[in-house]
Parts: structure tokens; sequence; C-alpha cells
């Protein structure tokens, strides 16, 4: 369902408050549906939010996105859906090393991946993977660093 | 005591909804309709759309430091619904079925209002936040000060095993529907049609549509093509708290037609205006509601027809 609306009706998103109303119905249906992931959610959101630099935005599809600086890092969808641009490199090993991180639900053959958060494990996942994230991209942002430019990571 | 009650979680209840209430009654000076004059029973996309959005968005700020969860957020803006619902119903003297039909919408856009807020206010990012306040202003007044017009025709149709000169005694008057109501709405107490009567079978007679609850559509009928049109206007129908204050029936038509095998195929025909809005969300009801009407009548019609 959530495939079908976001390849048939994306375009919706440049309608002023779609976003944010489709975003309020994946919540509601969680909460119907899978109620304890609202609460992983909200896990992680705490969690990133305390780490330096990070800001919260409304994704423009729906969701939270979580920024470092500016960029983004990755964003959640009220249905537990994660979205990460990550490297090419990145995304390889992490998709052979964990079977539920798989390649992006539209951008195929990029380096975003999408994971689903089901279960406490997802949990962990998702943190290490932002972890990595945010490694990677405090270390291309650093001014020490000499081939400091723009980070592309798709 | 004043203390107790005024906690930043209640002054969210409270303030989101006294300012939607303001401004719903503020509203009703700048609504015009389709001819410019001011339309004070026309409900616009705005009422239901950017205010409880900007509800929720009041609600978040209040409550940015209480720490809430998802779902303890998503339980709040039930309330928060419940709780315009019955202001609705005691200050704007809003239908019962109106607001059940209202209610999904609301807490969809309190909840994408309080969720935009607490992305917004919930770790003090300052950004976008007076943008986002001119945009639902701007949209507001927009909408309130446009003209609002809005018609749409329903048409159902019905293979009845009778010839068209039997089905058209039953088109033009019928006697009372004692069928137990099947659609769900009906079944929670929106009217629903019962009997038609008629002052005569011919052109320019006056007919009546009589409703569950006794209210009455007088009509007259403008086209009278024995076993093949009968067509009506409305000339007064109830004016009614319920969906029918805000929906005008403006003309009925029932269209026969002989399928040479004994049987006649009837048509079902309303034409309506509405004067709630969005129309995405509304006509959907509206049609689903004549939908209803329609099948109610012409499965009577059908029984009727077919009796030996």
């Amino acid at each position: 369902m959530f495939g079908f609306v976001i390849k048939h009706f994306g375009f919706l998103k440049y309608v002023p408050l779609a976003p944010h109303v489709f975003d309020a119905m994946l919540k509601v249906w969680t909460a119907f549906s899978r109620p304890h992931v609202l609460g992983y959610i909200d896990t992680i959101e705490a969690e990133l939010m305390r780490w330096q630099g990070m800001r919260l935005t409304i994704h423009k599809y729906g969701g939270i996105q979580f920024n470092y600086h500016g960029k983004e890092l990755g964003h959640i969808h009220s249905n537990g859906l994660l979205d990460m641009p990550l490297s090419r490199k990145q995304k390889h090993q992490l998709m052979q090393q964990h079977a539920t991180v798989q390649d992006h639900h539209t951008f195929k053959g990029t380096g975003w991946i999408s994971l689903f958060i089901k279960a406490e494990g997802d949990v962990q996942l998702t943190m290490s993977i932002f972890q990595l994230a945010y490694k990677t991209r405090k270390a291309k942002m650093s001014p020490t660093n000499s081939h400091y430019t723009v980070p592309i990571f798709v | 005591m004043f203390k107790n009650l005024f906690t930043q979680k209640s002054l969210g209840f409270i303030l989101s909804n006294a300012l939607a209430l303001v401004l719903m009654l503020a509203s009703r000076i700048f609504i015009r309709d389709n001819i410019g004059l001011s339309a004070s029973t026309t409900l616009i996309f705005s009422e239901f759309v950017v205010l409880p959005f900007a509800m929720g968005l009041i609600c978040a700020w209040f409550w940015r430091k209480e720490g809430l969860s998802s779902m303890d957020i998503l339980k709040h803006m039930l309330i928060n619904t419940f709780l315009a619902i019955f202001l609705s119903l005691i200050a704007l003297g809003e239908g019962v079925i109106c607001l059940i039909i209202v209610s999904p919408l609301l807490w969809c856009f309190m909840i994408a209002g309080a969720f935009t807020g607490k992305a917004l206010f919930g770790y003090n990012n300052q950004n976008l936040n007076v943008s986002v306040v001119a945009i639902l202003a701007i949209i507001f007044i927009t909408d309130a000060s446009s003209i609002h017009q809005y018609e749409n025709m329903v048409a159902d149709v019905m293979v009845i095993k009778a010839p068209p000169a039997k089905v058209w005694q039953y088109v033009v008057a019928y006697k009372r529907i004692e069928e137990k109501e099947k659609y769900w709405l009906f079944k929670m107490g929106m009217p629903s049609p019962v009997q038609s009567t008629a002052d005569g079978y011919y052109l320019g007679a006056g007919r009546k549509c009589i409703f569950s609850n006794g209210y009455t559509f007088d009509e007259k009928i403008v086209t009278y093509d024995e076993n093949r049109n009968l067509t009506f206007d409305i000339t007064k129908q109830p004016r009614d708290p319920e969906i029918m204050g805000h929906i005008d029936i403006l003309r009925g038509q029932f269209l026969l037609k002989d399928n040479g095998d004994g049987t006649t195929t009837l048509t079902g025909n309303s034409w309506y205006r509405l004067y709630v809005f969005p129309v995405w969300y509304y006509d959907m009801w509206a049609e689903s509601v004549t939908r209803n009407v329609h099948i109610r009548v012409m499965e009577h019609i059908k029984k009727l027809s077919e009796a030996k």
C-alpha cells in the first residue's frame, strides 16, 4: 500500500499538508496494526536527538527526517520504514550482513537502503546504521578533512 | 484550583478549541456563495483541514515539554476531536450524524498538525515556525473569501421483472416502506425515505417524499412522460442540523426503459448541491447517502412491481 502510494501519488508531495496527512494516516494504521512500532520509532528519535548537531524535520513524503548540520542522515516513515542514504560500499556490506537491510524501495541501484523496523532487534540495527552514517558524515564535514566537500551519498 | 485546571496539557485542549471556535464563527462573515452573497451555512475546506491542523500545532506547542509518546499524542488528539465535535454540537448546532462523518477528517488533520508541531517545537527548532503559521493563515483567508459552489448527480440502475406500465404507477407514488434499514447511517438515525405521495398523475402535480423522522420534501413534477420519464424539482426541503442542512437536493428523476422481454430497466437520478467542503471528502459521503436513498426506494418499487 505504502509503495503504491509513493509510486502513483508521489506528486502529492507538492500539495501543502498532503505528506503530513499521509503520514498521519500511516501513524493511525500503525497504532492499530502494530502499536509497538510507534514506541520503537519514539525510542530511536529520542536517542538520535541526543547526538550533537542533530535536527529533526518533517520528510517531504511525511515521516521524521534526521539531519546532521542540515544534511539528511535518514528518515523514518510512520509505518516503521527507515530509509537512509549511504555509500554503495556501506550499503553492500550492510545488505550482506543483515537480511533485513534491503535495497531502497524506490531508488534501486543507489546507495539508499530501506529497513522495516518491526522488532526490538531492528531498533539496535537502526541505531548502529545511524551511528555509521553519523560518523561518516561527521568525518566528511570536519574542517580538518583535507578532502572536505559537500558530501554526496547517492 | 485554577492552577490545576490550567496546566500545559489542558491549555493545549482549551486554547486549540477556543481558537477553532472563534475562527469558525469569524469565517461566517467572509464565506460567500456562488453569487457572492454571504453563505452562513456553508462549511469550507479550511474549517475541516486548516483549523484541525492548526489545533494540532497549538497542542504541540503547549505539550512540547511534556515528553508525550506517539501513542499518547494519538490518544490526546482523539480526545481533542471528541471535544471539538462536542463543542460544535453545542455552539454551532451541528447534528450528531454530521459530526460522526466529520470526525475522521478532524482526527487525521489534528494528528498531522500535532506531529508537525512536535518536529517544529519539540527540539527548539525555530526554522519554518513563522512560515507554517503564515501559510495556514493565507490558505484560510483565501479559502474563506473564495466563492464556494459544487453540484453533482448520482445515478443508479436496476432491472425490474415487470413491464414499464406496472413500474410507472409505483414510481410516481408508493406506499410506506416497511423494510428494515440496511445502510449503517440510516440504522444510526439518519432519516431514510419511507413514502412518496402525489396529488395526481399529470405534469405539474405536487409530490411529497416523506422521510422516517417525519420530514417532507415538497416536489413538483416537471416532466411527465408516462412509462418513460418522471422528473421532479424539489421546491421545499427541511433545514435539518443533520446532513440535510449541508446539502440541497435539487432534482430527482426516474427513467424507465422497456427491455422488450417483460422487464424494465429503472434508472434513478438525483441532482444535489453541497454546502460542505472539501468536496473530495464530503462528496464521497453525499454520493453514498444519495445512492442508498435511491437503492431503498428502487428496491421498494421493484418489490411492489414484481408482486403477483
